[in-house]
């Protein structure tokens, strides 16, 4: 597995990371055949078409010869990407040259893809088994409120009204790495925590789903079933109801994780009960750069440091209290104030100014957005300004010795420290002195050898 | 730096308006915004309001406020109502600060019974608020708007044909008043038979109307205000009007009386007859201001303060009220340089002839001519209580007994009540209008002004008159300069606990950086640069080591006018350095650049007046409106040191500025890194030659000026002492600073003189009557200053 690491990458590459059986026995299933081929560069989808309906293995030579030389690193970057994928399997033949062929199992799926047509994994229900589908505007509120009500029990569960239904071990495996536990205290948002909160839905959603998925094997759920359902979830159509008992025990049991995430909406009808996905759910496959959707900006900020964020939502107000002061909440809007006290505790949780700035300035609220600079200098300024405070002192650990017995001992101590270049500070009247950290080991010799 | 700017407002009101729901009657005082922000804060630090319950009402996008339970009103500037909304606005309720996008706003007893004295009455108050607010007006919010205009604007006292009468058209209201003994015995009742003992005299007037809130409510609405009213009225003893007042009082009966002038009927005062002159066109807000002061129907003058930033005209509308008004004027200033140009102004925008004003002050006693005229002078000359020539009792007793039309008073954030008091108590006037750029006081005597003068009529947006194109648009900038290690070590030391200032102020970083920016302005740009230092010690070192002429609380009236005269004239006196005298009234319109090097303490309000003093807009207009040529066209700089308490007073002061809107930009390189010699200080031998020179000074020398003695300058003097918390902050406790004076037994000579100035001086001094240049003059300001602290100020 790759390391736990707040990066903003996709399925892909955690599919790419997958062992070699792994990945193979992933290929079984057309839909990953199919989601892997979309997801490759440009010319790495060509190699993989063009090599289609090859059976034998074409040399690393050859393939060269079909790329002009200011091509090569497109070329490097997409064989590399296919032999990561295991859509392209290497082999050494007799002259010891690197050859290529397709992996047979997505071989065979694709060729079937292509010569019979794409199949849907699953049919929606009929509309008239399904009277009330909720609207796509609806549906995608209702995604948006179900994944905020998720991340702001994961950032601070005292303020969430409703809570989801996962466990409190669950929960503890999203915060890993988010949040740091502290004793007899709420835990507190670390650095990651903090960079996570400002990343947009998508890319938060896919950190934790990749937690969901590391995590599969200790609810009993085999990995490659969990990974191959998601991707294949993200081939229905959003909207469409698929009713629930085409789904296994193990993908039922998932899909109402999925709701509490906002990724698929339950529904009951009188007989017969289905899920509806939404677009979390069919964008999940989607490479995250390719998230151009801008969300609209809600904040200002005004010259006087005062903020005034148009947001109903929770989760923002948590964000916000976590660098500002918060002091008003209205039924549209949240006024704060940044001050130079919520910054530093900010700063002391591991906050950086560049994140903060960086948050300000894509959530500005469209109003002050074309304004050159979106947040004031002067605040931008000042932001940096306390957080350089901060960094003037640096810490060095020093000891202090006190209680000598006379006048003498106290002064032999100090000569020693003196020589040794360790003294920092002495104070003769009240036989104190304080050396640096490193030589108190030399001290405490000292001075048992001055009894 | 900011960011404190919350001061514990939101716990304060709601604490309030708790109150009021549990009494009714309201007490202002307890109120008005404590200046000092330091206790409030912190407490609320961890309380946030939670008013998500409110009601939106589904077209609130189109709707430009929010409105809180605790008083507290969120306005949106870029709202299509922002205009109306503001009006409406700066009427009922205190501006909190006013940056580009949101303006906030606190609703205050005070606030209201400003508004319900301008004309507005409860029931429109609430239905505007509504027809604003995005959300149902919460209960608290109605129910507060109830409590507190309950007694206000209930009865007015009006003087017509010089007679004193109590009005109200609500007849209980004067029965209540009369059943207060003092006030029942300043009746004058009408002879017997007439009406009835206890009939009021009953009048009809037609209702007022604030027209331009009334536009947003309906016709329905609108019906109710303009009804027909009735009006009822005793007549009051004139002599004993003061004591009614006082009883009406908020801390008595509180019903506070609104005043009002009915000058077209006063037949017993003469006119006077001065206009404005064609070319006096008010600005918009100018004649707003104006309309809320004549706002009636029936053609009266109502008291109270118009608040407009510096450079914006003040002098316009006071002389406008004055020509409305028609009638004599006493027109009162901080100084004799103001007094000046009060006198210039009436000549400037009114038709008004040499022979019917006159000023009034020690050095300039022009005796009144006609009976109807306009007299200009200080509060001091005024409110002075010691022995006067013959000359000035006359002149004073002149002032007695008129009975004035009109009693404009400048700047009138910086007069001591005490001596306000005084003031309204010696002269008899008919109305009074107060001007003032920033209604903030260090002290918390703006109850004071609210009781003794009037309500607030109107408030000008500083950013909107930035946009305009009325004002300067100032680049406000912090400049950091950090200590250098030798005075910052010395900082430190607790026996230089009183040179504390005297170190930061000197830090050659901060020496360096003003003299680059000097060169700068004066070289780059051509502009005309004010340098202000509060400490005397400083800024004698600053303008005698930069050749600069200086003007302190001990420059003549002639030696401050010649050298203003300079500035304003010479191509070659680009700078001045000016003490805190400089703060208030004297007008340096061609200024537009300040470098601030010391100030006092945490005081707010002297960095809005010295940020006033180039506010005065230059160049054309087209170029200063918003998108024009020219983003900034004056710069305001604070010089700093790092790591003293200049940092936390800095925070503190431009607090009003930034709530104004004014933001400042932290500046941490001046001087540039590459500069070297070509700047003062240096090589560390200079700097510590200037180290020895402040430590070996006596720590009286290096304190703050103290204008003890000061003529006829109201400056911060009372004000600090009445916040005697300010200079223990400061750690400028027991520091006083013994301003210099002439002793006739002392020649000039060095040898008989160990004052740190004179060292200074002898150490620049090639002294000559006859050599010319700016160096000479200083050193001769120097010796006219010493002269002239002989002269017995009042005489």
């Amino acid at each position: 597995m790759p390391q736990v690491r707040i990066l903003a990458k996709n399925f892909m590459d955690m599919v790419a990371a997958l062992p070699a059986t792994k990945l193979d026995k992933l290929y079984e299933n057309p839909f990953i055949c199919e989601a892997v081929l979309r997801s490759l560069p440009p010319l790495a989808k060509k190699y993989a078409l063009q090599l289609l309906f090859i059976d034998s293995p074409i040399s690393a030579k050859t393939m060269e010869g079909w790329v002009l030389a200011d091509g090569i690193s497109k070329h490097r970057v997409a064989i590399d990407r296919l032999l990561q994928l295991r859509v392209f399997l290497e082999e050494i033949d007799r002259k010891k040259e690197s050859t290529y062929k397709l992996n047979p199992k997505f071989q065979g799926n694709i060729q079937k893809y292509l010569v019979y047509g794409g199949s849907l994994p699953r049919q929606p229900m009929p509309s008239n088994v399904t009277v009330r589908l909720p609207t796509s505007v609806d549906l995608e509120t209702y995604a948006l409120e179900q994944w905020e009500g998720f991340l702001l029990q994961l950032i601070s569960s005292s303020q969430v009204e409703k809570l989801t239904s996962f466990s409190a071990s669950m929960m503890k495996f999203f915060q890993r790495g988010l949040l740091s536990p502290r004793e007899n205290e709420a835990p507190k948002l670390t650095e990651n925590g903090f960079q996570f909160l400002l990343m947009d839905t998508n890319a938060q959603l896919w950190y934790i789903i990749r937690e969901y998925i590391s995590t599969a094997e200790g609810r009993g759920v085999e990995q490659m079933d969990l990974i191959s359902f998601l991707l294949e979830l993200s081939f229905h159509t959003m909207g469409e109801a698929y009713n629930l008992n085409t789904l296994t025990d193990i993908q039922r049991s998932v899909i109402k994780d999925l709701a509490n995430l906002g990724l698929v909406k339950l529904q009951q009808g009188r007989k017969e009960s289905w899920f509806i996905p939404t677009k979390l759910a069919t964008n999940l496959s989607v490479s995250l750069s390719d998230s151009s959707a801008r969300k609209q900006g809600f904040v200002v900020v005004e010259t006087n440091f005062r903020m005034y964020s148009y947001s109903t939502s929770k989760l923002h107000c948590e964000i916000l209290r976590l660098f500002s002061r918060i002091e008003y909440q209205l039924p549209n809007l949240i006024v704060g104030a940044i001050t130079k006290e919520s910054l530093y505790n900010a700063f002391e949780n591991g906050i950086t100014s560049d994140q903060i700035i960086s948050f300000l300035q894509e959530n500005a609220h469209p109003r002050v957005a074309e304004r050159i600079p979106a947040v004031p200098e002067n605040v931008t300024d000042q932001i940096r300004l306390w957080e350089n405070d901060r960094n003037r002192v640096e810490m060095a650990l020093a000891h202090v010795y006190e209680d000598f017995p006379s006048k003498e001992v106290f002064e032999a101590t100090c000569d020693f420290a003196r020589d040794m270049g360790g003294l920092l500070w002495e104070d003769t009247d009240k036989k104190r002195l304080v050396i640096r950290g490193e030589y108190h080991q030399d001290m405490k010799d000292f001075l048992r050898r001055q009894k | 730096m900011a960011g404190h700017g919350e001061r514990g407002r939101p716990s304060k009101k709601h604490k309030i308006s708790d109150h009021h729901r549990n009494n009714p009657v309201v007490v202002p005082d307890t109120d008005i915004q404590s200046d000092d922000d330091d206790n409030a804060r912190g407490d609320s630090a961890a309380k946030k309001w939670d008013f998500t319950k409110l009601e939106l009402k589904a077209d609130h996008a189109n709707r430009p406020l929010w409105a809180c339970a605790d008083g507290r009103i969120f306005l949106e500037t870029f709202s299509p109502l922002y205009k109306q909304a503001y009006d409406f606005l700066i009427a009922i309720a205190e501006p909190v600060c006013r940056p580009e996008s949101m303006h906030e706003y606190n609703l205050t007893p005070h606030s209201l019974y400003a508004a319900v004295s301008v004309g507005l009455e409860t029931e429109t108050i609430v239905a505007v608020l509504n027809k604003l607010s995005k959300t149902k007006l919460p209960k608290e919010m109605v129910d507060f708007i109830h409590a507190s205009t309950a007694n206000y604007g209930k009865v007015k006292l009006v003087l017509k044909k010089n007679r004193y009468f109590v009005e109200s058209p609500f007849p209980e209201v004067l029965r209540t008043l009369l059943r207060d003994e003092i006030i029942s015995q300043s009746r004058i009742v009408p002879p017997e038979g007439s009406q009835g003992g206890d009939a009021f005299t009953i009048s009809k007037t037609m209702g007022e109307i604030e027209g331009r809130h009334d536009e947003l409510l309906n016709e329905a609405d609108l019906a109710a205000v303009v009804e027909e009213k009735e009006t009822h009225s005793f007549e009051i003893d004139p002599s004993k009007v003061e004591n009614v007042k006082q009883r009406c009082l908020p801390n008595a009966l509180n019903f506070p009386m609104l005043e009002e002038y009915d000058f077209r009927n006063d037949t017993v005062n003469p006119d006077l007859n001065v206009e404005l002159k064609p070319q006096a066109q008010p600005r918009p807000y100018q004649e707003k201001s104006l309309s809320k002061m004549f706002g009636n129907v029936a053609g009266r003058a109502r008291s109270g303060i118009i608040v407009l930033p510096c450079g914006a005209g003040k002098s316009l509308v006071g002389v406008s009220a004055a020509c409305r008004i028609r009638k004599s004027c006493l027109c009162l200033a901080t100084n004799a340089v103001s007094v000046d140009q009060w006198a210039f102004q009436f000549k400037l925008w009114s038709t008004i002839r040499d022979d019917q004003i006159c000023r009034f002050t020690s050095d300039n006693k022009e005796r009144f001519r006609g009976n109807a005229s306009v007299v200009v002078t200080t509060y001091n000359m005024v409110a002075f209580g010691g022995k006067r020539s013959e000359e000035s009792e006359k002149i004073i007793e002149e002032i007695r007994n008129r009975e004035w039309g009109l009693l404009l008073m400048d700047e009138v954030h910086v007069v001591p009540a005490h001596m306000f008091r005084k003031v309204i108590s010696i002269t008899k006037s008919h109305c009074k209008l107060g001007l003032t750029a920033t209604l903030v006081r260090e002290d918390e005597r703006i109850t004071d002004l609210n009781f003794l003068i009037g309500p607030k009529l109107y408030e000008a947006n500083w950013l909107d008159l930035v946009k305009g194109g009325f004002i300067a648009n100032v680049q406000c900038a912090e400049v950091w300069c950090p200590m250098t290690k030798e005075f910052f070590a010395e900082y430190l030391k607790k026996e230089n606990s009183k040179k504390k200032q005297a170190l930061y102020v000197m830090n050659p970083n901060k020496f360096r950086a003003c003299e680059f920016l000097i060169k700068f302005h004066e070289q780059q740009r051509g502009d005309k640069i004010i340098v202000f230092a509060d400490n005397l010690f400083a800024l004698t070192a600053y303008a005698l080591k930069l050749n600069k002429p200086m003007i302190y609380g001990s420059t003549s009236h002639q030696e401050r006018t010649r050298i203003l005269h300079q500035f304003k004239h010479s191509p070659n006196v680009n700078t001045v350095f000016l003490s805190k005298v400089g703060d208030n009234s004297i007008d340096i319109p061609e200024a537009n650049v300040i470098i601030q090097i010391s100030s006092h303490a945490g005081s707010r309000r002297q960095e809005a007046q010295r940020l006033g003093r180039i506010l005065r807009a230059k160049g054309k207009l087209q170029d200063r409106m918003a998108g024009g040529k020219e983003e900034y066209n004056a710069f305001f700089y604070s010089l700093v040191s790092t790591d003293t308490q200049e940092m936390y007073y800095s925070t503190k002061r431009q607090q009003f500025l930034i709530d104004q809107g004014y933001s400042f930009k932290v500046i941490t390189s001046l001087p540039p890194s590459d500069s070297g010699p070509e700047l003062n200080y240096h090589s560390q031998e200079e700097q510590l030659g200037l180290l020895n020179q402040v430590l070996t000074a006596g720590d009286e020398a290096v304190g703050l000026e103290q204008l003890e003695v000061d003529v006829d300058d109201i400056a911060l003097l009372k004000a600090r002492r009445s916040v005697g918390s300010m200079s223990a902050m400061s750690g400028a406790n027991g520091m006083v600073y013994m301003e210099y004076k002439y002793d006739p037994s002392l020649s000039l000579h060095p040898h008989n003189n160990t004052h740190p100035y004179i060292h200074i001086l002898h150490k620049h001094a090639p002294l000559s009557q006859t050599s010319c240049g700016v160096h000479a003059h200083n050193i001769l300001y120097y010796l006219t200053r010493c002269e002239i602290s002989q002269q017995n100020p009042l005489e």
